[in-house]
């Protein structure tokens, strides 16, 4: 007998389908929901990206960042750039053509060397050499038409300094592979080369208008005075700023290898000379602060030159006279100077002059920095002469940072070649005192107004300053006829804001300073120009109604009759 | 109608207008009419959009890639790249239209004949194979050369829906067993070549099936953690795995190829620099396959890369979605297995461009270049379309206004 039993797989089928569909669905879901997980968090990411994507662009060199940083002026003019330029070269081991047919044709388009020159080069079997470097593209394009395939082209960064000569001292050059060799450029090597800083330029503290026009004067001074050198500085008496460097003669940084090495040498903070009178005002705010000096009115014989030992301290235009203080810096007087070094006497005149950092390489950020001709004995004759500039050789920037101190409110702050922005400025160290400084501006501007110095007058810019004409040292002592003419100069007087050095060295006089080679004649009338060329440049309007509060000290300067 | 003077009488131009319409009507009873009311049309809209953006893309990278393989005698064209793409979107297209008009029984044993070919020809790579980049992936000479395993994925997805919805025949097969052990062997094979990417890529479709296929949890705990303790072990001692993982984690090793990609992502910011644009890509190793995400990114903006990643999600989700309204086991398990496969891909080279992933050397599919995976993709693709074509009309309330969803 059979039972009809109710096959068990079939019942349950249609339940454990639809089981089956519920949890596939159900799983489904799950699965879409972890796909929109993760699409989810790949928008998230891509929306970081979007936002903070900027990180790696700056880690990664774009094409638009140079490889080596550009320099600028403090108004952003580019003084060094870096551009892309050709080099030619050959690989003689893969020459084609007959070396003897290429080699003419070479020394036609490179005429630097003939064609026995690159004969040799293609016959030499060498691998690579170099036939040019910086070359212009049409030349790239003639050789190219040569249609020798052992030609190679490349593109190389090249420094170009699109000023030319304009601050080559200030700036230097770099080498073949690209690395500072002398100026800031050597300074900042490494913040040029360093991929996360070199997009951004580094400024200089150096103004080109004023550096030109500096520059200029210079050198229009120098060629008719048939002088050796010149140099000249700008610096800002508040900050340490140097607006103008120039020294002269003058390299052109783009072709470093044609000038002569002397044109390398920066004159200014390389090359120490002794700068003559232009120490007198420092000796004698040294003596008001010591109060060796403590009248204005106070009178020094100068009627007889001072002895030392067989050595006598005599004035070129001899007063014949006693002078008081103003006079003395007006009439330039070594004997009253060197009397009243003999009154502070040898240690208190060294302090002086270690104080302001003469016995010191000068304090700026360029390595090329010469050492000063500081005395080996301080005895009284080293005393009374380094009072008048003489038997102590410092740079001109040495001079330039004591004559900021002096009328700035008596601080001494270290010139900086960086632009600093305002408020900035170092701190420095007090040198001389505040009353001190504002004498020195009145004494300053007497000389320029009355003194040796008056073609150093800018109308209107109220210039003070101090001329120095110092004997150059040659073998077998001084020589009577080959000066180094300095004039050291600050305007305005009444709100001193920048100190104007310029120096000529070895002048020979022209019919314009009437044959004569002192610095009065040659250096300030180099200063006057400068000023009132750039003190607009410089933001110090000219202004005839203005003038520095001398009444108490006029009185005390003696006028020949006749001459009120 | 008015004539007008001098034109003759104005004729009616709708004649022909209501001509045209009429054929893709619903009264039109032609195959290609049934094909076009049956085929899911979301999803061949994305597929073209994806086509089209992936020949705008390749264009975008072909000058990078062309210069990369350009030097010493071989000047390659800049768009070499993109004329061949273009050359192999003719050829693959029509496949995919093709393959999505037949039956579904028809696709399936096609399927399954393929996936048994294939997996020999994936057996002989390690012994016939061409080395390239270090990987032995290729077979054939010429333009003939292909990745069988590229090949396989879609064919493998079939076999194994087909293989896992045996079981509403017969409860008592032991199939994830004898699923683990066809996977397992091909991810032997495919770790023999090296490819990494593709044993994760065939492990997670695997892994997917099961799970659809309703096993129950217990068993799928088991494959996750099974999964966890694969990449663990694969990290331990399998070398190419270990240098990946390392390389991403400890961004130690060479790193330029991934630094070069962010970069290239970057540096188009959120609009992208235009086309022809881009200047990192020429920096770019595999700028058109593996990193063409990156240089959609410089050239068109990130913004872009957005709307592609929101194009695959909406690939996959349009599937999964269509699927709560099917009741058959194969045509669920295969349309969702290749959903998997093509949304996993898209998803593991798009995470690997946005440095979420260590390098897999993937491609993004329909976008990246390249012939064979352009038509092993079709292929996977015109299977996808024609076991998700069906009659609208079977399955709907009759009370569905018609307007309304499609």
């Amino acid at each position: 007998m059979t039972t009809l039993v109710a096959r068990p797989h079939r019942v349950r089928h249609a339940g454990q389908r639809y089981q089956w569909l519920v949890t596939a669905h159900y799983r489904l879901m799950v699965m879409m929901l972890v796909f929109l997980g993760v699409g989810l968090l790949i928008g998230l990411r891509l929306s970081y990206l979007a936002v903070f994507g900027d990180e790696p662009r700056s880690r990664v060199a774009g094409t638009l960042v140079p490889l080596r940083g550009d320099i600028v002026d403090r108004n952003g003019v580019p003084l060094a750039r870096t551009i892309d330029a050709w080099s030619i070269g050959v690989h003689p081991d893969r020459l084609l053509g007959k070396p003897e047919d290429l080699a003419p044709q070479l020394a036609a388009l490179l005429p630097e060397h003939d064609a026995g020159w690159y004969l040799a080069v293609l016959r030499s079997g060498k691998s690579f050499t170099y036939l040019r470097r910086r070359a212009l593209p049409e030349l790239v394009a003639k050789i190219n038409a040569l249609g020798e395939p052992a030609m190679a082209f490349a593109r190389e960064p090249e420094r170009l300094y699109p000023q030319t000569t304009l601050a080559a001292h200030v700036l230097g050059y770099t080498d073949f592979d690209g690395h500072g060799v002398t100026g800031m450029e050597r300074v900042l090597d490494d913040r040029l080369t360093d991929p996360a800083q070199r997009g951004t330029p580094v400024a200089l503290s150096i103004d080109s208008r004023v550096q030109a026009a500096m520059e200029s004067e210079l050198f229009a001074a120098m060629t008719s005075q048939q002088a050796v050198g010149a140099t000249g500085l700008v610096l800002d008496v508040a900050t340490g700023e140097v607006i103008a460097m120039a020294s002269m003669p003058v390299y052109n940084p783009n072709k470093v290898g044609q000038s002569p090495p002397e044109a390398r040498r920066n004159n200014v903070t390389q090359s120490v000379y002794e700068l003559g009178s232009t120490f007198k005002p420092i000796t004698m705010a040294a003596a008001i602060d010591d109060g060796v000096v403590t009248s204005m009115a106070k009178r020094y014989d100068a009627t007889a030159p001072v002895a030392i030992g067989r050595f006598r301290i005599k004035d070129d235009h001899p007063a014949g006279r006693w002078l008081n203080v103003p006079e003395t810096l007006i009439q330039s007087s070594n004997i009253v100077t060197a009397r009243i070094a003999d009154e502070m006497g040898q240690a208190r005149m060294e302090a002086v002059f270690r104080n302001l950092g003469f016995d010191k390489p000068p304090v700026i950020e360029l390595r090329e920095k010469g050492r000063t001709l500081w005395p080996r004995d301080w005895g009284r004759a080293t005393t009374l002469t380094t009072a008048y500039g003489h038997g102590i050789a410092v740079t001109p920037l040495h001079l330039a940072t004591a004559y900021a101190a002096l009328v700035n409110g008596g601080t001494l702050r270290p010139a900086t070649l960086y632009r600093v922005a305002p408020g900035k400025a170092a701190v420095g160290r007090r040198v001389f005192t505040e009353s001190t400084s504002a004498r020195m501006r009145q004494l300053l501007r007497l000389v320029v107004m009355q003194g040796t110095g008056k073609r150093a007058e800018a109308p209107g810019y109220r210039v003070g300053g101090k001329t120095g004409t110092a004997e150059k040292p040659q073998a077998g002592g001084y020589s009577k006829s080959v000066n180094v003419s300095t004039f050291a100069a600050v305007f305005p007087m009444d709100k001193p804001r920048y100190v104007v050095i310029a120096m000529l060295d070895a002048p020979k006089g022209s019919a314009e300073s009437s044959g004569l080679t002192t610095a009065g004649y040659t250096a300030a009338p180099v200063v006057s120009r400068v000023i009132a060329r750039t003190g607009p440049m410089l933001g110090v309007i000219p202004d005839a109604n203005k003038e520095i509060d001398l009444s108490d000290l006029l009185p005390l300067i003696w006028k020949p009759k006749g001459h009120e | 109608m008015a004539s007008i003077p001098g034109f003759g009488p104005v004729v009616p131009r709708s004649k022909t207008k209501v001509g045209v319409l009429s054929r893709f009507g619903r009264d039109d009873r032609s195959s290609f009419s049934l094909w076009f009311w049956e085929i899911d049309r979301f999803l061949l809209l994305f597929v073209t959009l994806l086509i089209s953006i992936g020949l705008i893309a390749v264009a975008a990278a072909s000058p990078a890639a062309a210069e990369r393989y350009s030097g010493g005698g071989v000047k390659v064209n800049p768009l070499h790249y993109f004329y061949m793409q273009l050359a192999w979107v003719v050829i693959s297209v029509p496949v995919m239209l093709f393959i999505s008009t037949w039956p579904k029984d028809v696709a399936r044993r096609v399927a399954l004949s393929g996936a048994i070919l294939f997996a020999f020809m994936l057996v002989l790579v390690p012994f016939f194979g061409e080395e390239v980049n270090g990987a032995r992936r290729w077979v054939g000479w010429g333009a003939a050369r292909l990745q069988p395993s590229e090949f396989l994925k879609p064919m493998f997805v079939v076999g194994l829906a087909w293989l896992l919805s045996l079981k509403a025949q017969d409860r008592t097969l032991p199939l994830v067993p004898i699923s683990g052990m066809i996977t397992g062997l091909i991810a032997l094979f495919l770790m023999k070549q090296p490819d990494f990417g593709q044993t994760v890529i065939f492990a997670a479709i695997w892994m997917t099936l099961l799970l659809l296929s309703g096993v129950n949890s217990r068993i799928i705990g088991w494959l996750v953690g099974g999964g966890v303790a694969g990449i663990v072990c694969a990290y331990l001692f399998y070398d190419v795995a270990t240098k990946r993982i390392n390389d991403f984690i400890f961004a130690e090793g060479d790193t330029y190829q991934t630094d070069m990609a962010h970069a290239t992502l970057t540096a188009g910011g959120l609009f992208g620099t235009g086309p022809g644009g881009g200047q990192m890509k020429f920096r770019l190793p595999e700028a058109h396959t593996d990193y063409i995400f990156s240089v959609i990114g410089e050239e068109f903006g990130l913004i872009a890369c957005f709307a592609i990643a929101a194009l695959y999600i909406a690939i996959v989700v349009r599937v999964f979605v269509k699927l709560l309204e099917e009741e058959d086991m194969f045509l669920l398990l295969a349309s969702a297995g290749l959903a998997t496969q093509f949304g996993l891909q898209a998803l593991i080279n798009m995470a690997v461009n946005v440095q979420l992933a260590p390098s897999k050397g993937m491609t993004l599919p329909f976008i990246s270049y390249g012939g064979s995976s352009m038509l092993a993709l079709s292929i996977g693709f015109g299977l996808l379309l024609a076991f998700t074509r069906r009659n609208p009309y079977l399955s709907r309330s009759p009370y569905v206004s018609r307007g309304g969803g499609i």
